[in-house]
C-alpha cells in the first residue's frame, strides 16, 4: 500500500509538470459551457437548461480527463519499458493499475469543481446544498469507467494507434450520451444505455425531484464491470510483452 | 548460499528455442553473461527476474519462486528492455523507486554512487543516453539488494564512466552480495568477472573463471618454423586445441603452450622463431562459439 502511494504521490507531481491534460479536462468543457449553457427558459431532462448542461460538461470533463490522457500515458510507459521496470521493483503486481485509476480520480476534481463553480455562478443553476455533492460524486465515480476503459487500450495498443481510438470513442459516448445536445428519437434510445448518459440522467433526476430509476445506476455499474474486465483481460493477456 | 538456480530450463517462442535446457547456479560474486547477441541472455534474465516463464524447467531464487525474491525487494535490476518515468526529475524518480525497497540505500548514497548527483533535478526525459544508462543503474542499486542483475549495463557509456562504473560495483559485490551482468564486451567480462557463463544460441557452453574459459579454448598461440614437418605427432601434442600448418609454418592454439613446446622439444625437435602469443578472452570466446556452431549447424533463435 506505500509502495502504491509513493507511485500515485509520483504520478501527481509529473501532472505538475506537465498540464496539457487541463485542455481536455477543464479547458474544453469550461468554454463549451460559457458558450452554450446559459439559455434562458430552455429545458432539457425536465430540468432548466443550464444545470442540465453543467451536468454534461462535468461528465464530459470528467471522462475525458479519465480517457485521453491515461490511455496514452500508459501505451507510452508500456512501450518504452517503465511499467517492465515497475514489475522489477517490490511493488505489487497491481499497484501499476491500481495507481492509474487513483490518479484518474485525482485530475478530474479540478474539472467537475470548476464547472459546477460556472454552473452555479454564471449558469445561475441554484441547487439545496445536498444535491451538489452527489453530482459530483455521481460524475466523480462514473469517471472511474473510462479510466478503466483507458486501461484496457493502453495496454492493448501501441502509443500511436491510441490517440485515434480513444478519439473515437470520445466523440461516441459524447455524442450518443447526450452531452453536448440532448437527443432524441432513435438515437436518444440507443444513447441511453451509454454511461455518459446514465450518469447526467441520474445527476438531472436527482435536480428535477424524480426518483432515480435503479436501471441507471446498475446501468454504470455494468458498463464498470465490463471495461474492467477487458481492462484485466488486456493486462493479464500481455503479461509477457510487458 | 546459492542466489540463483536454474534446472533444465528451456524456452520456446513458438517453434524457436531460445533458452535451451540450461542448468547453472549464480553464486555471491561476479557473474558474467557472455555471448553473441541472439544468444538467450535476455530471455534468461527475463525468467530469472520472473519477467517470463519458462517453457519447461524449474528456476528458484534465494531457493524461492523468483517472483517472491523480487517482490520482497530481495533484487536490484537493470534491463535493456526496461524504462523510465517520464516527466519526473532524477531525483524524484530515485525516491520514488528507494521508497518501494524495505531496506534501502539513502537517496544521496545511491546518487553519489551513480554518478548522477549533478543532474538529479533534471528532468529524465531530457537526458543523454549515457545519463539515462546511470539512471537506470541507480534504481538497481537503490534498494540495497542481495542481488543485483544488470542487462548490459555500461551500453552507452563512454571509457571514463565505465570505469567508474566497475569501481562502484566493486564496492556493492564486497559486501558479500551478486551481481549477474550479460554483456558482448569481452574484455569487460575478462575483467570484471569471478565467473563467467557463455552462452550461444540458447545453450550453456562454458563455465569458469575468466582463466579456465581461455584455457579451454585454447589460451596461447603458439607458432614456429620447423624443416620437417610431422603432422600426426603434432596433432598429439598436449594441450593442442587446433593446428595449422603453412609450408614450414606452425600456428597451434593451445590450452598448455608450456606443455605443449616442451614436448616438441623432448621429441627432439628443434623449431626456430617460436613465439607465444596470448588470445584473450575475445578469441576464446569466438573459438569455442565457432566450435559451437560447427558443431550443431546455424539454426537456432534469433530472439533475445
Amino acid at each position: 500500500m506505500a509502495g502504491t502511494l509513493a507511485l500515485t504521490k509520483a504520478e501527481l507531481s509529473r501532472l505538475m509538470h506537465n498540464r496539457r491534460y487541463f485542455i481536455f479536462t477543464v479547458a474544453f468543457p469550461v468554454i463549451l459551457y460559457l458558450l452554450i449553457g446559459r439559455q434562458v427558459n430552455a429545458q432539457a431532462y425536465g430540468i432548466a437548461f443550464g444545470a442540465y448542461y453543467m451536468i454534461s460538461m462535468a461528465t464530459f470533463g470528467a471522462f475525458s480527463g479519465a480517457l485521453n490522457g491515461n490511455a496514452q500515458r500508459i501505451a507510452q510507459e508500456k512501450k518504452e519499458g517503465w511499467i517492465r521496470q515497475l514489475r522489477l521493483t517490490p511493488l505489487p503486481a497491481n499497484a501499476y493499475v491500481v495507481t492509474k485509476i487513483l490518479v484518474s480520480l485525482a485530475t478530474t476534481v479540478p474539472s467537475i469543481v470548476i464547472v459546477l463553480l460556472l454552473g452555479r455562478f454564471y449558469g445561475n443553476v441554484h441547487l439545496p446544498a445536498w444535491q451538489w455533492p452527489v453530482i459530483a460524486v455521481t460524475v466523480w465515480f462514473g469517471s472511474t469507467i473510462f479510466a478503466a476503459l483507458a486501461v484496457a487500450i493502453g495496454y492493448r495498443f501501441a502509443p500511436e494507434q491510441v490517440q485515434p481510438i480513444t478519439l473515437i470513442i470520445y466523440f461516441i459516448f459524447a455524442i450518443l450520451g447526450g452531452l453536448w445536445f440532448p437527443l432524441s428519437g432513435f438515437l436518444g434510445k440507443v444513447g441511453s444505455f451509454t454511461p455518459t448518459y446514465e450518469a447526467v440522467k441520474i445527476g438531472a433526476d436527482v435536480i428535477g425531484g424524480i426518483a432515480v430509476p435503479a436501471g441507471l445506476a446498475i446501468g454504470l455499474v455494468v458498463w464498470l464491470g465490463i471495461f474492467a474486465a477487458l481492462a484485466t483481460v488486456a493486462v493479464r493477456s500481455t503479461a509477457e510483452s510487458v | 548460499m546459492t542466489s540463483i538456480e536454474l534446472r533444465s530450463v528451456s524456452r520456446w517462442y513458438g517453434n524457436v528455442v531460445a533458452v535451451n535446457d540450461v542448468t547453472m547456479s549464480i553464486e555471491p560474486g561476479v557473474t558474467g553473461l557472455l555471448g553473441p547477441n541472439g544468444a538467450g541472455k535476455s530471455t534468461s534474465l527475463d525468467m530469472l527476474l520472473a519477467l517470463r516463464k519458462p517453457t519447461s524447467g524449474r528456476i528458484r531464487m534465494f531457493g524461492d519462486d523468483p517472483y517472491h525474491g523480487v517482490k520482497s525487494g530481495r533484487v536490484g535490476a537493470m534491463l535493456q528492455s526496461g524504462g523510465l518515468m517520464p516527466e519526473v526529475t532524477v531525483r524524484e524518480l530515485v525516491e520514488l523507486v528507494t521508497k518501494l525497497h524495505p531496506n534501502p540505500e539513502p537517496v544521496a548514497t545511491t546518487l553519489k554512487r551513480a554518478g548522477i548527483t549533478q543532474f538529479a533535478d533534471q528532468r529524465v526525459d531530457r537526458l543523454s543516453g549515457g545519463q539515462t544508462q546511470r539512471v537506470r543503474f541507480a534504481l538497481a542499486i537503490c534498494g540495497k539488494s542481495e542481488l543485483i542483475v544488470l542487462d548490459e549495463p555500461t551500453a552507452a557509456m563512454d571509457v571514463e564512466t565505465r570505469r567508474l562504473f566497475w569501481n562502484s560495483m566493486k564496492e556493492e559485490v564486497a559486501a558479500g552480495r551478486t551481481l549477474l551482468f550479460a554483456t558482448h564486451y569481452l574484455e569487460e567480462a575478462d575483467q570484471a568477472a569471478d565467473r563467467i557463463l557463455v552462452i550461444n544460441r540458447g545453450r550453456l557452453l562454458a563455465d569458469g573463471t575468466p582463466a579456465e574459459i581461455k584455457a579451454r579454448a585454447g589460451a596461447r598461440r603458439l607458432s614456429f618454423r620447423l624443416d620437417r614437418v610431422d603432422e600426426p605427432f603434432l596433432l598429439g601434442l598436449p594441450g593442442l586445441v587446433n593446428l595449422e600448418v603453412r609450408h614450414d609454418v606452425v600456428q597451434i592454439q593451445s590450452s598448455d603452450s608450456d606443455a605443449t613446446l616442451y614436448a616438441v622439444l623432448d621429441a627432439g625437435y628443434r623449431p626456430s622463431e617460436i613465439e607465444v602469443t596470448s588470445l584473450g578472452l575475445e578469441q576464446a570466446f569466438l573459438a569455442i562459439t565457432a566450435e559451437d556452431n560447427a558443431t550443431n549447424g546455424h539454426s537456432a533463435g534469433e530472439t533475445n
